[in-house]
């Protein structure tokens, strides 16, 4: 299959098929918290795949050369140390420990750098990003990426390209179902809902239907495929 | 608060990375060897169940590819061969076990599959998989709806067509691709 | 809560039910909706979870008097992240299943609200043995809560509990409950009888 197709699957299945939120269950929380305005959702989805992206990246760029058994720097250093060493020094037992730092200083880097040189961006979805450190889309587009850069063999392994689109239709897909999300309850609020149900309750109703819904794309990507293979 | 603080703190911060660096460290250790064998083990224990006969598999590299050949008294009687293709909701992961000619489909496992609950996912059970026993590979087998399968012909599993013809397809695509190379192993 | 908090034990018990980290705080939804489709996947969960809930709350306990605001968050998530590498490393030798199963859930238990709030909220503040009573008392809650939204699924989904048959033979499984959509219609209608059951105790105890 043609490698450009490969990539706008991944995109596809990322941000459609399988839906961060919708069936990976990532991102939650503020796909529940912050959906009850639609600008505040889609500044919320905007950030969300902002960070996402520079999380992946460098993500990607820590596990291929650094984590994965048998990465070419940490061979470089190994081989300093010990010439001749035969050893395959594997460090992906720190992967964990490296992305949650990756992301917690790319949020911070990232407010930093909006606040001081986009102002009105800032202003828009700045309040968001400190709350971004502890979305789970993020470490887990992080994971998915090392799932397919670690251990596997040089053939399969994932590009910078896969990583990158991975991470935007993994974004893009968490915009879409907050956006979504935000429209159905700006609605629910002039419905007369159960007390009990009021508030989470009925939200979580609400995403099962679009779960429901969502689960329509499955397949699709395998019709793309044979459509153009 | 004076700058003492700020030291204590950054010898607290310096401590406790040593500390978890040494549990860490610890940790991969002791359990290392056990990951990397159960890895392995999930693939070798199905060789005796794939391979009828065989008493032992052992992993065999050929153009970059793992095989697992399958022992008998330390004689090769087949192959075990990994095999992975798209299905209808994800990766469906499989062992194919054939004989030493590759002539004959020896037995089918599915190692690793996300189809759906209740219907693609009942291509793991034992009745569906042993319609792949015994099939010879002199022709590509087809997937069919009618009861009575003829000799290129498996049953698809009802409501899962798609499941069906995914590992079908991969069967045939697999044993296609590595006859030649495993037969020429051989000898 | 500084000097004069809460005993041990009544931090034991409000992390069960009255403040459930599900129910109340609605806090890790993410492992909560995820692995519940089967009781087995769910409890192995809620036992790596509340493994490094009480190590972290116990680490964070020990240290309090020494971190300083601005790097407490660092020092949390290093502490959160070495203890879920150990809990992964643990599962992936000794039960190796489950781990393929759960797959990226474990390691995303370092990000789980619960554990970051436990630390934040209680451990800093408190005695070592007081901040390990709070998180076994969340960690049930937490266990509490995915056992009931995992039992409705599992039942309903495939007729089964922990893998063993419950139901007759000739019940049709309803696929849609071990589905993504089955999770979040669980969790929203157990949260709505959740807060439907506690205001008809309010108004009983108005009179």
């Amino acid at each position: 299959m043609h490698y450009f197709i490969e990539l706008i699957l991944i995109g596809i299945t990322a941000a459609l098929i399988k839906n961060f939120v919708l069936y990976y269950f990532v991102g939650i929380c503020p796909f529940l918290g912050v959906s009850r305005k639609i600008d505040t959702a889609f500044g919320m989805g905007m950030a969300v795949t902002f960070v996402i992206t520079i999380a992946s990246f460098l993500s990607w760029t820590f596990t291929t050369f650094i984590l994965r058994p048998g990465a070419p720097f940490t061979a470089w250093i190994w081989g300093m140390i010990n010439p001749g060493s035969e050893v395959v020094v594997d460090l992906s037992i720190l992967s964990y420990i490296i992305y949650i730092f990756v992301i917690a200083s790319s949020v911070q880097f990232v407010e930093m750098y909006v606040r001081k040189f986009f102002p009105p961006l800032y202003k828009q979805f700045g309040v968001f990003l400190p709350l971004i450190t502890t979305n789970c889309a993020i470490l887990f587009a992080c994971l998915e990426i090392m799932k397919h850069v670690s251990g596997v063999p040089d053939a399969t392994r994932w590009g910078l390209p896969e990583a990158l689109v991975l991470a935007i239709g993994g974004g893009l897909g968490f915009t879409i179902a907050i956006s979504i999300m935000a429209g159905i309850r700006e609605e629910l609020d002039m419905c007369d809902v159960p007390e009990a149900l009021k508030g989470p309750g009925i939200a979580l109703l609400v995403a099962g239907i679009l779960a429901l819904a969502f689960m329509g794309f499955t397949g699709v990507d395998r019709g793309l495929a044979s459509l153009f293979s | 608060m004076s700058d003492k603080g700020y030291i204590t703190t950054a010898w607290l911060v310096l401590s406790l990375a040593l500390l978890f660096g040494a549990a860490l460290a610890g940790v991969e250790m002791l359990v290392a060897d056990r990951i990397a064998a159960n890895k392995l083990q999930e693939t070798l224990s199905q060789v005796s169940v794939l391979v009828p006969g065989a008493d032992e598999g052992k992993a065999y590299e050929l153009e970059g590819q793992v095989f697992y050949q399958a022992l008998a008294g330390g004689e090769r009687i087949g192959w075990v061969i990994p095999a992975a293709a798209t299905g209808f909701a994800d990766k469906v992961e499989i062992l194919i076990g054939v004989d030493a000619e590759v002539s004959t489909i020896t037995g089918l496992y599915v190692l690793a599959q996300k189809e759906t609950p209740g219907l693609g996912d009942r291509i793991r059970e034992d009745a569906w998989r042993a319609q792949f026993k015994g099939k010879s590979t002199d022709s590509p087998i087809a997937v069919t709806k009618v009861a009575k399968p003829g000799p290129f012909e498996i049953r698809a599993v009802t409501g899962a067509t798609i499941s069906s013809k995914t590992v079908a397809n991969l069967v045939n695509a697999t044993i296609a691709s590595v006859r030649e190379p495993l037969q020429s192993a051989g000898e | 809560m500084a000097t004069d908090g809460p005993t041990p034990l009544e931090r034991f018990i409000s992390g069960i039910l009255p403040e459930n980290p599900v129910y109340r705080q609605l806090l890790g939804m993410c492992p909560t909706l995820a692995v519940t489709n089967g009781m087995q996947a769910a409890m192995t969960m809620a036992g790596a979870t509340t493994f490094v809930l009480v190590m972290a709350n116990l680490i964070t306990s020990l240290i309090r008097n020494l971190l300083k605001p601005h790097l407490r968050i660092l020092v949390f998530t290093l502490t959160i992240a070495t203890f879920v590498t150990i809990a992964d490393r643990f599962l992936a030798a000794y039960l190796y299943q489950m781990s393929k199963q759960l797959g990226p859930y474990i390691p995303l238990i370092i990000v789980n609200c619960i554990i970051i709030s436990r630390c934040e909220i209680c451990a800093s503040k408190q005695g070592p043995f007081t901040a390990i009573a709070d998180a076994l008392g969340m960690g049930l809650g937490f266990t509490v809560a995915l056992a009931s939204i995992a039992t409705i699924r599992e039942v309903l989904g495939s007729g089964t509990w922990f893998g063993l048959r419950v139901l007759p033979e000739m019940w049709p499984d309803w696929v849609l409950m071990v589905l993504p959509p089955g999770a979040f219609l669980t969790l929203g209608l157990l949260l709505g009888t959740v807060n439907w059951l506690s205001s008809i105790k309010a108004r009983k105890a108005k009179g």
